[in-house]
């Protein structure tokens, strides 16, 4: 059970930032960040030791009103600061916050060498299928078929699948939530957090203001709506037919593997050195 | 600790406690369309009211689809040694729209001296 937002948003929302907040209304990035609050309160974490990544984007904003240290970084680049900080300070937790585009497109090589090489990162991956910031052009998720600024005949690719690309690239945990389903939102984000290792969490949010508006899906509400119709949780999901499967989407935990990580991978070899040190072979 | 002990007369559970916040408040939607007992709706300007607040079975869900913290469910948050003329503490200078009572235009601060008054109040109705 989670905190109230009335205490929350005083303790976890940065005093010196202009609210109400610069996204459109009815965005679900307004949702994810009362979601992230709400977990990072929930996880009994010191502030102090929390830190937020974030690219460009509509999503790299996200960050910006958490008081927690946080670090604004370039398109498509979180994810190899978020490597630097966790390198070179163990203890803290790092969380990125990424758009599609930014995690998929330019920052597609990242995200999956991040996901090989597990080392300790929660990854919060806002699926809203285009680029919204700079105005609806198609993104690596936009759905084969769909309309953007960019495809005005429809999107003539396939689209990526995030969390079965994270899963495949080597995450310890990977999961799927949309900003419809917040009760499970908070829930796995904090799972996340709690994880070690790799953890991706791709969550589908609206962008009715784009997406939408070029593919006549309606208002936000309309887009909740839809995916409170698409959505499955994965148990279920698992048993259905293929028929059964079209348009719908798995929700929930589909991916939570022990692994060995990057740093206790690197501090097994800092100790055979030191060892071969002390032997005077090196 | 919430000490509301007043029950709804009719879900029988504590009394709800939603309250909105019209300076951050976009006139989205999401919370009116979203309440699954159809407590809330628009008012003339769009915003939302708990028009039926008998319905109302504090889920909370109206405050965590709220993308702009603009509609909350709960007790008003207690504020220690305060008297109720003095103005809200702004947290960091004037441009701070955050206050601990989220906010200072909307949830009436109880104050310490006078939840006892409350909570007997309470217990007589
Ligand atoms: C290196 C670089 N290339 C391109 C841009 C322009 N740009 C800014 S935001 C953005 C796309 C953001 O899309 P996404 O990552 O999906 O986030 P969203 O806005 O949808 O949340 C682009 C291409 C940039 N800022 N920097
Ligand atoms: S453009 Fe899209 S993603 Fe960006 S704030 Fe508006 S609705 Fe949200
Ligand atoms: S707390 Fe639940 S029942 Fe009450 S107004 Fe909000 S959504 Fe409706
Ligand atoms: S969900 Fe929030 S911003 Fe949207 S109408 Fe309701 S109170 Fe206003």
């Amino acid at each position: 059970m989670t905190g109230s937002n009335r205490t929350i948003v005083y303790e976890w929302l940065r005093h010196d930032k202009k609210f109400p907040h610069v996204w459109c209304p009815g965005c679900g990035l307004g949702i994810l960040l009362g979601s992230l609050v709400r977990a990072l309160s929930s996880s009994g974490l010191d502030k102090n030791r929390v830190v937020l990544v974030s690219g460009i984007g509509c999503s790299g904003r996200l960050p910006v009103y958490v008081d927690t240290a946080s670090v604004h970084t370039t398109h498509g680049r979180a994810l190899t600061f978020a490597l630097g900080i966790k390198l070179s300070k163990p203890d803290l937790v790092v969380i990125v916050v990424m758009g599609d585009g930014d995690a998929t497109a330019i920052g597609g090589n990242h995200l999956i060498h991040a996901a090989r090489r597990n080392l300790d990162l929660t990854a919060l991956i806002v699926n809203n299928q285009t680029y919204g910031m700079t105005g609806g052009q198609f993104s690596p998720t936009t759905p084969f078929g769909s309309k953007a600024s960019t495809a005005v005949f429809g999107h003539i690719e396939n689209s990526f699948d995030i969390s079965a690309l994270s899963e495949t690239a080597g995450a310890a945990f990977v999961a799927r939530s949309t900003v419809y389903h917040v009760n499970q939102m908070d829930n796995l984000i904090l799972q996340a957090i709690r994880k070690k290792g790799f953890s991706v969490l791709e969550v589908l949010s609206p962008c009715h203001t784009n997406f939408g508006r070029h593919n006549r899906l309606g208002s936000q509400v309309d887009m909740m709506k839809m995916y409170k119709k698409q959505g499955v949780p994965v148990k279920r999901w698992e048993q259905m037919s293929e028929k059964e499967r079209l348009d719908r989407i798995p929700l929930g935990v589909l991916t939570d593997r022990d692994m060995p990580t990057y740093l206790d991978s690197y501090a097994e070899v800092c100790r055979l050195a030191a060892g071969m040190r002390e032997e005077g072979k090196i | 600790m919430p000490s509301g002990k007043a029950k709804s007369p009719r879900s029988g559970r504590r009394d709800p406690k939603v309250v909105i916040y019209p300076a951050w408040c976009k006139k989205c939607g999401n919370c009116v369309a979203f309440c699954p007992v159809q407590a809330l709706e628009e008012d003339e300007w769009g915003f939302p009211r708990l028009a039926r607040p008998e319905e109302c079975t504090s889920c909370r869900l109206c405050e965590k689809l709220c993308p702009d913290f603009a509609i909350t469910v709960g007790e008003a948050p207690v504020i220690k040694g305060r008297s109720a003329e003095e103005p809200a503490p702004r947290a960091t200078g004037d441009r701070s729209t955050v206050d601990r009572r989220h906010s200072p235009e909307r949830v009436p601060p109880v104050l310490e001296h006078h939840r006892d008054e409350e909570e007997s109040d309470r217990e007589e109705t």
